[in-house]
């Protein structure tokens, strides 16, 4: 790496510097003093952009590519060449004094100094970046940065209403344009096939005869148009404006706005040249310049007219890029400085007023020559370069403007419009430097102010450092080094060679009798300013301001309104929701049901074996499974529905046993009983008016949409189950290995048993987890969710407790018999539970049949015995360790199956291994430790939501359960 | 089997953790930070895992011993290890959150130990490689989700627990039909023996049912309108720390899915899934971008905004070229990140607002109070409108270019829709939070939920943002491997 290449970190000591301030600023109680320290970070990269001068002058660009993301083919490449120099000493340089005037600006509120000062060095850090940058998308990121930055410093005061409006809409103007940039930016790099600069700046032939030229080009015009305050897009600007006046001095007129020029004049050499180019950036420029001068001049606030000077200035420049001559950016280049120079100069002294007058209204200033002698000196310097008037940089600049309108390469009608307007725009100008300087130093002081407060004498010496710039760089005794410089930023600019010169006077040309009649129509028009100023407010009230301002309100109405429109969708209303959901998922089912013909000669109407006396019971049990369902559906009491709903299931169960499936038919039975005991003991807990009111609130076209939904749903529903069950191949892969292998490798006689513990074992390890989170989760929602719901909506609880289940059937102690026969069962289920789990590896019945069965004899005994009693003999059920206890043991002898046979869940024979000798048929395996564990969570979690669901909150928590 | 199972530790070891956490419900400081520690081992593990996957290839487990496709496979190639550690990364910081924050029904002795399982369902969906398996995690995840968001401190919990709960149960009914019509014309479950199956024959008369059953599961899941209903009113009244894991890496699941669907499960439709999900995301961009703007509610705003930038994330699968995929990938991890940084710093200014509320009403002013949460959450939004130097710009970035290269005018010009809208509800909620003065003095309470989780997730969004270079290659490598379907069905059927 060249070692001038180490001028590329110059960002990096602007980053540093913000970084700094942010973390040991904060107790600084000097802002004077953090200003001069922060200002060494621009000085340093100044100096360093300054010692590389020379080589880039004589046209060598400094490279440095820095790998960032190679798997993608991006880099951060940055590059350094005429353009980029001057910009960037532009922007070092001003940062410098914007930073020692801050310092001064913020006095009187020091403790806001380090929170500007780290936004300021970030700014510069990032455009200092932007134009180091060898890669669109090392660009595009700086880009960016100014704009987020830029957002929080126009929103600095942001107790203002003015400066939150301003800093959002400059965010999003800018962020607009910087995505239309974006675009336009992988656009042009998929063009060029790189996204480096050098690259596309190298096939600029290839790029204009692209058939997405034009696209590419409008984007990244867009991109720069908002960025660089164009019309229609320069609205912002003035809006901008409540940025403290430091960061409106650099930000919003020196250096920000300034980015869309040097990306137009960047991409010049590869995309300038054609038509499209000329119309886009002259005629857009032109306009921008005589909207901007218009209104500038009837400003009241020094920095709204300032930043309307700025637009039309902006303005200029752009119609500038848009020639395709050589003096064009000749006049781009001194324009650019000229502009940096007394704006700057302008800015400050706008802000030094400020503090002196207390107020930035020309109405309400004048005389402050008076007591401000060095701060008028440096305005007027700066005016009168703003006017264009010699032997200041910015007559330059205006004659080097003329001479490039008035050009022969020019068509004769655009160039004579070009140069009227400017003419116009120059009279404009001068009238508008005039009022700032004479309206606020000379005249009277209004009688009803306050005296000006006195200044630093560093504030006016620092207002006058760029004015007397502007001065000096015209009556420089050698010249030819900055005349050179700036022919190579020109050149780059452009291209091709171009000649600078520094000379002011060039003999009576065209340019100066232009010249000459703009600047007397602006002196008349300074004279006559406050009628021209009262004609304008007419003509403006008559012809409405011509910008985008409406539009974009207008256009953020309508946004605000579609997304209130919807919203609107979000009712919170569940029925609706799911309503939607269905019938959006029943489309798409039956787009992909449709998809392909339906063989309907293949689909045969199942035929159940009804013969024999088994067929009987089949067919009563079908009738039985139908009824039923309808009427869980068709009943109006719940508790009615719910108990259809239980014989419906059961009905399966015996279905399920005709199959013969006897251990799928077991568990359904359980899981039947404890979902019906389940739903009733919910259901008993909700008052009865609040449960019939769920009847009433359905209305007629609610009912026919369910109705409607219902039908579809059962349609395909039907539809693929009917072809599932005629036309399946019946190529299972999985069940002929399993019925084959259960016996020899598992040991198992059942193959379900085997499928569960041992093939699936992991799925079941899986639910046994939701059945315990199940429970906790019931726990939870009782325990504490509806304490705060029934809290938040005011209801009550229930008025009185249920004495049915405190103390007892319908609060009667129950009999003996019953209560001989709760006592027994509670024995007999755990009997049954523990050969379940013993055995359940080969016979029908396992750990979670085991655990439905303790559990729902337990639930017996809360109902008998009551709550208190049942918890006081059952000192054991704790759900909570249960489960727990249940998943470790299920995890234990898991890994233990890790350890010995390598794999997660794999069968261990312990009884073989240890050789112990054990009843016949059954095996000390991991499989009967999983059965354990099953039994052991479901027992505690089916107990807990009996538990819970049954006494909820009425109930004190038990100890440790 | 010869290979150690490691692709089980980022499941089980959670798993454990909750049992052993339940167990502990009376020592509360020892379960929440024991807790804590079993996430930070799982997270460990995980990253772990990827290492492995990264050097010695995909990792698969037969579990039992049974090999493929009689017993269950857990499998990890590039993409799932790197799922599995964006969850488990992404789970630790709302660990972390969650121990510092004010939120009542931290202390609750369930709520950590259901947050465990919430990361083993979480997991267990990312690493598993059988479709019935798959419905088992499903729904551990979305019953800890709903019991999580039932203890809420906001009494509206209860309701969005419900409705959360409900309809996450109807899109369980669309996986079950799903298995059981590929079932039924396949005869296997097993999701690498199903895909060689589908491909070798598509057109079963079910196999067709089954993908939209499928897409339909999974577009509930990722919270695609019109299935999203669950998701807003949500995100406004679960736990901060629970709400931050569900509109980041829970919603991951479906894009998940629908990343396996076009590139492995059923590769035959590919074609017509991808222009579905074009569609569908650029509805989501759309619909998502409009509502976050409307919604006058910070966490209700995000929780849409997530619309939105799942619409991106299904338009990059949608486009499904290697460019695309990798930016869909990229997006999907960084997503997670943004988002919970975001919501997490929305809830810690509600909790330091005289009220707590997200609402934007209670929430003016109160941004002096949180300078710290400010700058976070102006980072964290521009990540999420994806404006550098922030891992959001590489997500957008690499997801524009995939598209510009494909040519695909419209739908750019909906992603660009998009991104203005991102632009406008930032904007304006860093306005509404953190500039506009309160109305009348407020008072902030003291000691608001600590900011430490959000910080982490803001500087690794930086983080990759600046240095993206590492993640994004392995991103590439990653969906070069899922472009090659034949190689991952050879690998678990061990062919």
């Amino acid at each position: 790496m060249n070692f001038l290449a180490w001028v590329f970190f110059a960002p990096l000591f602007c980053l540093l510097a913000a970084l700094g301030v942010s973390l040991w600023a904060r107790s600084a109680r000097s802002s004077v003093r953090l200003g001069l320290l922060v200002s060494l970070a621009p000085l340093a990269a100044f100096l360093s952009v300054a010692a590389v001068l020379p080589r880039v002058t004589a046209g060598n660009p400094l490279r440095l590519n820095l790998p960032w993301m190679p798997s993608l083919g991006l880099e951060a490449a940055f590059f350094l060449d005429g353009l980029g120099a001057l910009f960037a000493l532009l922007i070092s340089g001003i940062g410098v004094l914007v930073v020692l005037y801050a310092g001064y600006y913020f006095a009187d509120h020091p403790e806001d100094a380090p929170r500007f000062f780290s936004l300021l060095m970030l700014f510069t850090a990032a455009m200092l970046g932007l134009v180091l940058a060898g890669d669109v998308i090392t660009l595009f990121i700086f880009w960016e940065g100014t704009s987020v930055v830029s957002f929080l410093l126009v929103g600095f005061k942001h107790k203002d209403e003015a400066a939150r409006r301003g800093a959002l809409r400059a965010f999003w103007i800018t962020g607009g344009g910087g995505l239309a940039l974006l675009f336009g930016l992988l656009l042009l790099a998929e063009m060029a096939g790189s996204t480096r600069l050098s690259v596309i700046l190298a096939s600029g032939p290839v790029l204009r005869a692209h058939a997405h030229y034009p696209l590419a080009l409008v984007l990244i015009a867009l991109g720069a148009f908002t960025k660089s305050a164009q019309f229609p897009f320069h609205f912002w600007l003035p809006g901008a404006m409540s940025a403290p006046t430091p960061a409106s001095a650099f930000l919003h007129s020196a250096t920000m706005v300034k980015a869309g020029l040097y990306l137009v004049a960047r991409l010049n050499p590869a995309l300038g040249g054609t038509d499209l180019w000329f119309w886009l950036f002259s005629l857009t420029g032109m306009v921008t310049l005589l909207v901007g001068a218009w209104l500038g001049l009837r400003q009241r606030d020094l920095k709204a007219l300032l930043a309307y000077s700025t637009i039309s200035q902006l303005g200029v420049l752009m119609m500038l890029l848009g020639q395709d001559t050589s003096i064009a950016f000749k006049g781009f280049v001194i324009g650019v400085t000229a502009h940096a120079l007394y704006k700057s100069a302008l800015f400050l002294t706008a802000g030094a007023v400020d503090l002196a007058a207390g107020t930035r209204d020309l109405t309400k200033l004048g005389g402050l020559w008076k007591t401000h002698r060095g701060l008028g000196l440096a305005a007027g310097v700066a005016g009168l370069s703003m006017a264009g008037l010699p032997p200041l940089f910015g007559f330059l600049a205006k004659e080097t403007l003329l001479a490039a309108v008035t050009h022969p390469n020019i068509p004769p009608v655009t160039s004579l419009v070009f140069t009227a307007s400017t003419v116009i725009a120059g009279a404009l100008m001068l009238a508008q430097a005039g009022r700032f300087v004479v309206d606020t130093f000379f005249g009277e002081r209004p009688a009803a102010q306050p005296p000006a407060r006195p200044l630093a004498r560093a504030v006016a010496v620092l207002c006058a450092v760029p004015a007397g710039l502007s001065l000096l760089l015209t009556s420089l005794p050698e010249p030819e080094p900055i005349a050179a410089f700036l022919a190579s930023a020109a050149s780059a600019a452009y291209g091709g060679p171009v000649k600078v010169s520094l000379a002011l006077w060039t003999g009576i040309n065209p340019p100066l009798v232009l010249s000459v009649i703009a600047v007397s129509l602006g002196l008349f028009l300074f004279y006559r300013r406050a009628r021209v100023i009262a004609d304008q407010e007419f003509f403006s009230a008559w012809a409405g301001r011509p910008n985008l301002e409406t539009p974009a309100r207008a256009a953020l109405r309508l946004l605000d309104r579609a997304a209130a429109v919807s919203l609107r969708t979000q009712s919170g209303k569940l029925r609706r929701y799911l309503a939607v959901i269905l019938a959006a998922s029943s489309l798409l089912v039956a787009y992909a049901l449709l998809r392909q013909p339906i063989a309907f000669q293949s689909l045969a109407v199942p035929t159940p074996d009804l013969a024999g006396g088994l067929g009987v019971l089949r067919l009563f049990a079908l009738l039985l499974v139908v009824g039923a369902s309808a009427a869980s559906v068709f009943l109006q009491r719940d508790l009615m529905a719910v108990l259809a709903l239980g014989a419906s299931g059961l009905s399966v169960a015996v279905l399920f046993a005709l199959e013969p499936a006897p251990d799928v038919a077991l568990v359904q039975i359980v899981v039947d009983l404890l979902v019906t005991t389940i739903l009733i003991l919910a259901l008993r807990r909700i008052p009865r008016p609040l449960r019939e009111q769920a009847n009433d609130r359905r209305t007629a076209s609610g009912s026919v949409r369910d109705a409607l939904l219902a039908a579809a749903g059962g349609l395909w529903m039907a539809a693929v189950t009917l072809i599932s069950l005629t036309s399946r191949p019946r190529v299972s892969i999985v069940t002929p290995f399993y019925e084959a292998n259960a016996k020899p490798l598992t040991g198992a006689r059942d193959v379900v048993g085997a499928i569960v513990l041992d093939f699936r074992g992991f799925d079941t390890l899986i639910e046994i987890t939701v059945f315990a989170v199940a429970s906790l989760g019931v726990y939870t929602l009782l325990r504490r969710g509806l304490g705060l719901y029934r809290a938040a909506h005011e209801m009550p609880a229930d008025e009185k407790p249920h004495r049915s289940f405190l103390m007892g059937i319908g609060g009667q102690r129950p009999s003996a018999l019953v209560r001989l026969l709760t006592d027994a069962i509670l024995p007999l289920s755990m009997v049954i539970a523990v050969v379940h789990m013993m055995y359940g590896h080969d016979q029908p019945g396992d750990g979670f049949t085991a655990g439905v069965m303790v559990a729902l004899a337990t639930g017996l005994w809360h109902i008998v015995y009551g709550n208190r009693e049942a918890r006081r003999r059952l000192p054991w059920l704790h759900p909570t360790p249960l489960v727990a206890a249940g998943l470790l043991t299920v995890l234990v002898s898991a890994s233990l199956g890790a350890w010995i046979s390598g794999s997660f869940l794999s069968a261990v024979d312990f009884g073989k291994l240890w050789g112990l000798s054990l009843p016949p048929g059954f095996a000390l395996s991991t499989a009967f430790f999983f059965e354990v564990g099953i039994f052991l969570v479901v027992l505690g979690s089916a107990a807990r939501m009996l538990d819970t669901l049954a006494f909820g909150e009425e109930a004190a928590p038990r100890q440790g359960g | 089997m010869n290979q150690p199972q490691w692709v089980l530790l980022p499941v089980i070891i959670p798993l454990a953790g909750a049992a052993v956490g339940l167990l502990l419900r009376h020592q509360r400081r020892v379960q929440a930070y024991g807790s804590l520690g079993v996430i930070l081992t799982a997270l460990a593990a995980s990253l772990f895992l990827l290492g492995r996957v990264y050097t010695y290839g995909p990792q698969v487990a037969q579990l039992g011993g049974w090999a493929a496709p009689y017993g269950i496979s857990l499998t990890a190639d590039l993409t799932a290890a790197l799922f599995v550690v964006m969850a488990q990364a992404v789970l630790s910081t709302g660990f972390i959150y969650a121990l510092g924050c004010n939120d009542r029904c931290s202390r609750f002795p369930t709520f950590y130990p259901l947050f465990l399982t919430l990361s083993t369902g979480l997991t267990g969906v990312f690493l598993t490689g059988d479709l019935f398996n798959l419905f088992v995690f499903a729904e551990l995840l979305v019953i800890s989700g709903a019991a999580l968001t039932a203890i809420s401190d906001d009494p509206l919990g209860l309701e969005a627990a419900y409705k959360y709960f409900l309809i996450s149960l109807l899109a369980s009914l669309f996986l079950l039909v799903a298995a059981g019509s590929l079932y039924v014309s396949y005869g296997t479950l097993n999701l690498a023996d199903l895909s060689a199956r589908i491909a070798a024959d598509p057109t079963r008369p079910l196999t067709g049912v089954a993908a939209a059953c499928l897409v339909v599961f999974f577009l509930v899941k990722s919270a695609v309108a019109p299935f999203h209903f669950w998701q807003p009113d949500f995100h406004t009244v679960s736990p901060t720390a629970v709400s931050a894991m569900l509109s980041s890496v829970v919603v991951k699941v479906g894009v998940y899915g629908l990343l396996r669907m076009t590139t492995l499960w059923f590769v035959p439709f590919a074609a017509e899934l991808r222009a579905f999900l074009i569609v569908a995301g650029l509805v989501g961009v759309i619909f998502g971008g409009l509502t976050a703007v409307g919604a006058q509610h910070a966490k209700r705003m995000l929780a849409y905004s997530t619309l939105g930038q799942i619409g991106f994330i299904l338009v990059g699968i949608g486009w499904g070229t290697p460019l695309a995929l990798t930016a869909a990938l990229v997006y999907i991890i960084n997503h997670s990140l943004i988002k919970s940084a975001l919501l997490m710093i929305a809830g810690a200014t509600a909790s330091r607002a005289p009220v707590k509320s997200a609402a934007f009403s209670a929430l003016r002013g109160v941004g002096k109070f949180t300078p710290l949460g400010g700058a976070l959450f102006l980072l964290g939004g521009l990540a999420l409108a994806g404006i550098p130097p922030t891992n959001g710009f590489i997500s957008k970035l690499t997801l524009l270019r995939s598209g510009l290269a494909l040519g695909d005018g419209w739908t750019l010009a909906g992603l660009a829709a998009g991104s203005l809208f991102s632009l406008v509800y930032v904007g304006r909620a860093y306005r509404n939070i953190w500039w506009l003065p309160a109305q009348g003095e407020i008072k902030p309470k003291a000691g608001g939920d600590r900011l430490l989780a959000p910080a982490v997730l803001v500087t690794l969004s930086l983080v990759l943002g600046i240095w993206a270079e590492p993640f994004v290659n392995l991103c590439l490598q990653a969906v070069a491997w899922m472009l090659n379907p034949a190689a991952y069905i050879a690998l678990v059927l061990g062919g």
